[in-house]
């Protein structure tokens, strides 16, 4: 039994202590609470952003101050934006030696298994401490191949400043909602991929964000862009220690996928318990292309994540495929949002989502399927688990077909532990704990799979839900 | 010299409100092969699951003593690491688990301790060979997707490897076709020996071939109302249970 | 006259307002005044009594087209059904109402307070003559006691100038069980909604809707079950057909409430596609407060399966004739629960002229 034990899947809380670590908030430069356009105007000047960003910034400010709150989903009161400090950032400049990060921040991202989790398989990290990328490395046979892995700052300046113009918040633009202009005013930090024509990289890029200022928003923005039949997968963790104070995540993930090329994009979300994870993604698949998301979502108060596939071209194709996890105090409102623009396309949308101790699951979703794009295809499956009755777990899926030459199929199931499979387990000898587990993993079996474990050596400590396929 | 490995006495079952088994009495020493025989809704399934204590099954009065133990309230599971199997009749599919694996945690949960994994594996092999199971249904989800015939070779195969002193099977022929029951019924025989016993519940001879069956009771409406020796499945298949119900035969 | 209503038809739990479904607004003119209706002699079975009003506490139940709706019927009604069930009636009750251009605008408020143990069958059909536009709308509310069986069944087969609605609210007590099915085939707007409260254990509730959208017929739909009792069962299925220029968003709910131990909620929606020129939306939600419950929902939505075309084909059916076949099948769920012979006669031959476009 003790192999058992020791990875067994508890269906309990998620341990978090070691990520409640609070770091004495020592920032070198904080702006005031509120948001106006001096303050905006204060980062432009900070951050020695170019004019048209300047200029990209006071006019999301006034996309931001017309727009209203969003009419639907989960509630937002907690939040109080004119309370929430908008911009924090820590003592340090660039690195790209972990011995030059300040030893409090390094610290943290020890006690997180960062720079071992590089060490172990990742061909670069990239980690955020609050609004700044305090780290950076990429490996040098990476770099060789002509792949761009950057801080967005760093890229606004450099030679792919051009490439940054053309596509910053193309694809989200800030008129999208009311957190994406707030995200469009005050975005900082970052990462900006690009992955030459051709070029298949076998190992993953990681990134990490780590919140720890006290009602601190994040508002990093990842740009990737992957060229005509390379591939990518790129990891995305996030965390950060528990506070009183509600804070805010609205960062905004852009991805470009080119003519038959791949990518992969993989998220760990972890946020503390007081996190409002407002975060937009979105990929615009050209002809052939494929975007995979997969996505782990564990913490956060608040979560509205959508991540949205565009497939622009011919035959290009989306998987979805997500797990949540919602315990006390929780409301995770997740899901995807596919359209179909063109002929040939297909996604695939697979989710399952468990509530415990009074937590809300809310899977969201909508596909449309334009006029234009004939022969497509679409199939949706959503499993929500309920562990207990002061839980709540809702399924809110559209569909929007407006030609008859594609296929679309949903199927979704809500439910709970069956006894008689409770039973079945004891009498084979395990308890029924054990059983309980059991049945959860397998439960969520298939999309844990999917995510990238191996690479983070922190998703163990994450998620005590042993998905780790060991008795899979 | 054999001992009493189980006693059930005076036991009365009840689920939700109605009484499904009452008074009824069974003893079963070790290496002993008994048969419970009964019309449908006589309660011979209720036996087995109250027996391995399923939890929508309460236990009213009497009790269940086994290898010397009082287990009336204990859990399922402390039941089959005692030694105590039951062959579902419809078995569960559980999505996420290799029935490889499965074998591996739960021998280590009745055992309690982790078996050496490549004599496991040849243990395992070599029964999925003699039960005729694809080797490829190690690394398929318990039971999901089995057909009915598949089902039950993979509770015989779980029941070989947990080697329990005890296994109850519960209507292991049904739904099969001739070919499955003969593959059943030898693995049947593989698990028989001196040390362990077996209740086999069944409507059906065709099982107990090859079988030396020392009991076999008659439950009708609740109890045991008549046993005997192996000759009495002959007179059932000729004489039908109501000649039983009418109390044609008395103990 | 005009009729505005702001919103009906809304979805329990709003979602993206882009996707439109959240609810719909009614504007449209009123071809003519709501003249009082020649009442019809009903054919009552024993154990049925018919009133002259509701009974009391009908205006608080709730519909699945909502209150703007309601409203509209209750102000505007120059018809209507009220029934009490004390009995049980095999014999079920009919009514037809024929719209034209001298009686262009219906609006019936039906009730039927179904007594423990009673059982009542209402088939309520609206057809229209001539070319005129018609204008009709329809409010009906049931409460089934302990161990009552109501089933109400209306078939609209108005012309395609017409404006439609069928709104229906239930409430269900212990061993109640409440079918309602809608054919709605016919008109230019169709909007269709009802909401069903099962209150007590092991009340169950049936819906069934078929609806067939050609020319540029809009469907509008909502139907939601909230499971309050336990061991409560809802069964919520659609199908239709979209051709030419169709439109039709389908909203279904079923909606658990936290003390609903042991029941179960099954939906689904069936819709073939025709034309590259419709356009279907669909929003199956699965709302869940209790852990002791099994919700599913299952949707397909596309062409006829071309497999199962050239199988039918192969026995040497034409294209049309195994395309109505397989269009026929999906349709054959609600129209066995239609009571009356003629009435589903009609109806078959009404999906037999329309799809021969297909």
């Amino acid at each position: 039994m003790k192999a058992f034990e020791e990875e067994k899947t508890r269906v309990d809380d998620i341990d978090r202590t070691i990520y409640d670590v609070k770091d004495k908030v020592d920032a070198a430069f904080t702006v005031d609470s509120g948001l106006t356009p001096e303050i905006v105007n204060q980062i432009s000047v900070e951050k020695k952003d170019p004019e048209w960003m300047r200029l990209f910034r006071q006019k999301s400010l006034r996309t931001y101050n017309e727009m209203p709150l969003p009419g639907w989903g989960p509630s937002l009161d907690g939040l109080d934006m004119d309370h929430i400090v908008t911009y924090v950032r820590p003592k340090t400049g660039m690195s790209s030696k972990w011995e030059q990060v300040p030893k409090d921040i390094k610290n943290t991202f020890e006690r997180l298994g960062i720079p071992q989790a590089e060490r172990l398989s990742l061909a670069g990290v990239g980690a955020q401490y609050d609004s700044e990328v305090v780290y950076h490395n990429v490996r040098a046979e990476v770099e060789a191949q002509g792949v761009v892995y950057t801080d967005m700052e760093s890229a606004l300046h450099g030679p792919y400043a051009e490439m940054i113009r053309k596509h910053f918040m193309k694809l989200v633009p800030p008129s999208d909602h009311k957190f994406a202009a707030l995200h469009g005013a005050v975005w900082s930090g970052g990462s900006f991929v690009y992955v030459p024509e051709g070029v298949k990289l076998t190992i993953p890029l990681q990134s990490y964000f780590r919140l720890n200022a006290p009602g601190a928003g994040q508002f990093e923005h990842t740009l990737i862009i992957v060229e005509k039949n390379a591939y990518l997968h790129f990891i995305e963790g996030c965390s950060a220690p528990r506070y009183n104070v509600a804070n805010l995540h609205a960062g905004c993930v852009e991805l470009f996928v080119g003519e038959n090329a791949r990518l992969r994009y993989s998220t760990i979300e972890n946020w503390s318990k007081n996190m409002y994870n407002l975060n937009t993604k979105r990929a615009l698949v050209e002809k052939g292309g494929a975007i995979e998301w997969v996505s782990g979502s564990f913490g956060s108060n608040t979560s509205c994540l959508y991540p949205m596939s565009v497939l622009k071209g011919e035959g290009a194709r989306t998987e979805f495929t997500g797990i949540t996890f919602a315990g006390k105090g929780q409301t995770l409102d997740n899901g995807s949002k596919v359209i179909h623009a063109a002929p040939n396309t297909s996604s695939r949308i697979s989710t399952k989502s468990i509530s415990k101790d009074g937590g809300t699951c809310i899977y969201r979703s909508s596909v449309v399927i334009t006029p234009e794009a004939a022969h497509s295809k679409s199939s949706v499956s959503c499993e929500s688990l309920m562990l207990d009755s002061e839980s709540r777990s809702d399924t809110i899926p559209v569909m929007d077909i407006q030609n008859d030459e594609s296929d679309v199929g949903h199927e979704a199931k809500i439910g709970r532990i069956s006894d008689t499979a409770i039973f079945y387990l004891m009498t084979r000898g395990l308890s029924e704990d054990d059983a309980r587990s059991i049945i959860v993993s397998g439960f969520a079996e298939p999309i844990a799979k999917e995510l990238p474990m191996e690479y983070a050596v922190e998703m163990n400590n994450l998620i005590k839900l042993e998905m780790s396929g060991s008795i899979g | 010299m054999s001992h009493e490995l189980l006693k059930v006495e005076n036991l009365q079952v009840g689920v939700e409100d109605k009484v499904i088994l009452d008074k009824l009495n069974l003893t079963i020493r070790s290496g002993e092969t008994h048969v419970l025989m009964g019309p449908n809704g006589a309660g011979k399934s209720t036996l087995g699951n109250a027996i391995m204590g399923h939890p929508q099954y309460n236990i009213c009065q009497g009790s269940i003593v086994f290898d010397g133990d009082d287990i009336t309230n204990e859990s399922t599971d402390v039941r089959a690491k005692k030694g105590i199997f039951l062959s579902f009749q419809n078995p569960e599919e559980v999505p996420g688990i290799a029935l490889g694996n499965f074998l591996r945690v739960s021998r280590e949960a009745v055992t309690g301790e982790a078996p050496r994994i490549l004599k496991f594996q040849k243990e395992m092999r070599g029964l999925m060979d003699s039960l005729e199971i694809d080797q490829e249904y190690a690394s398929r989800y318990l039971n999901v997707g089995f057909s009915g015939g598949e089902k039950k070779k993979s509770e015989i195969l779980q029941m070989l490897m947990l080697n329990p002193k005890l296994a109850i099977l519960d209507e292991t022929d049904s739904g099969l076709d001739v070919d499955a029951v003969k593959v059943v019924s030898k693995g049947i025989r593989q698990f028989r020996s001196d040390k362990n016993s077996l209740l086999i519940i069944t409507h059906n001879a065709k099982i107990l071939e090859g079988l030396k069956v020392d009991y076999v009771h008659v439950l009708v409406n609740g109890t045991i109302v008549h046993t005997g020796g192996s000759s009495l499945i002959q007179e059932i298949n000729e004489k039908g249970f109501q000649f039983f119900e009418a109390g044609g035969v008395r103990n | 006259m005009n009729i505005t209503l702001n919103q009906v038809n809304l979805l329990p739990v709003r979602t993206w307002k882009w996707l439109g479904v959240n609810g719909t607004a009614v504007e449209e003119e009123i071809p003519g005044e709501f003249a009082a209706w020649e009442p019809q002699a009903l054919n009552l079975p024993q154990g049925i009594k018919q009133n002259t009003a509701a009974f009391d506490g009908a205006e608080q139940i709730e519909t699945g087209m909502g209150k703007d709706a309601e409203q509209f019927v209750l102000q505007n009604q120059n018809a209507g059904i009220h029934l009490t069930a004390e009995g049980s009636a095999e014999e079920p009750i009919t009514a037809e109402y024929v719209l034209d251009a001298t009686c262009p605008a219906l609006a019936d408020y039906n009730t039927i307070y179904a007594k423990e143990n009673s059982s009542v069958t209402l088939v309520l059909s609206y057809r229209s003559q001539g070319g005129a536009s018609v204008f009709h709308t329809s409010l009906t509310k049931i409460v089934a006691e302990r161990g009552a069986h109501v089933r109400l069944v209306q078939v609209q087969l108005l012309g395609d100038s017409a404006f439609h609605f069928d709104d229906v609210g239930v409430i269900e007590k212990e061993n109640a069980v409440v079918e309602v099915v809608h054919v709605e085939l016919g008109a230019r707007k169709v909007f269709s909604g009802c909401k069903a409260r099962l209150e007590e254990r092991r009340s169950r509730f049936e819906a069934e809707t078929i609806y067939l959208g050609d020319k540029s017929r809009s469907i509008d739909m909502n139907y939601v079950a909230q499971h309050i009792g336990k061991e409560t069962e809802s069964e919520i299925h659609a199908n239709g057909a979209l051709l030419d220029e169709s439109q039709k968003i389908y909203r279904g709910t079923i909606d658990f409430l936290r003390g609903a131990a042991y029941s179960v909620g099954h939906e689904s929606e069936y819709t073939l596609l025709f034309s590259p020129r419709v356009r279907n939306r669909t929003a199956p939600l699965i709302l869940c407060g209790e852990e002791n419950v099994e919700g599913q929902h299952a949707a397909s939505i596309g062409k006829i399966d071309p497999g199962k075309l050239f199988y039918l084909m192969s026995r040497g059916l034409s294209e049309p004739q195994a395309k109505q076949i397989v269009i026929e099948a999906q349709f054959t769920p609600a129209l066995e629960k239609i009571p009356a012979e003629a009435l589903r006669e009609a109806v078959r031959d009404w999906l037999k002229e329309r799809m021969s476009n297909a």
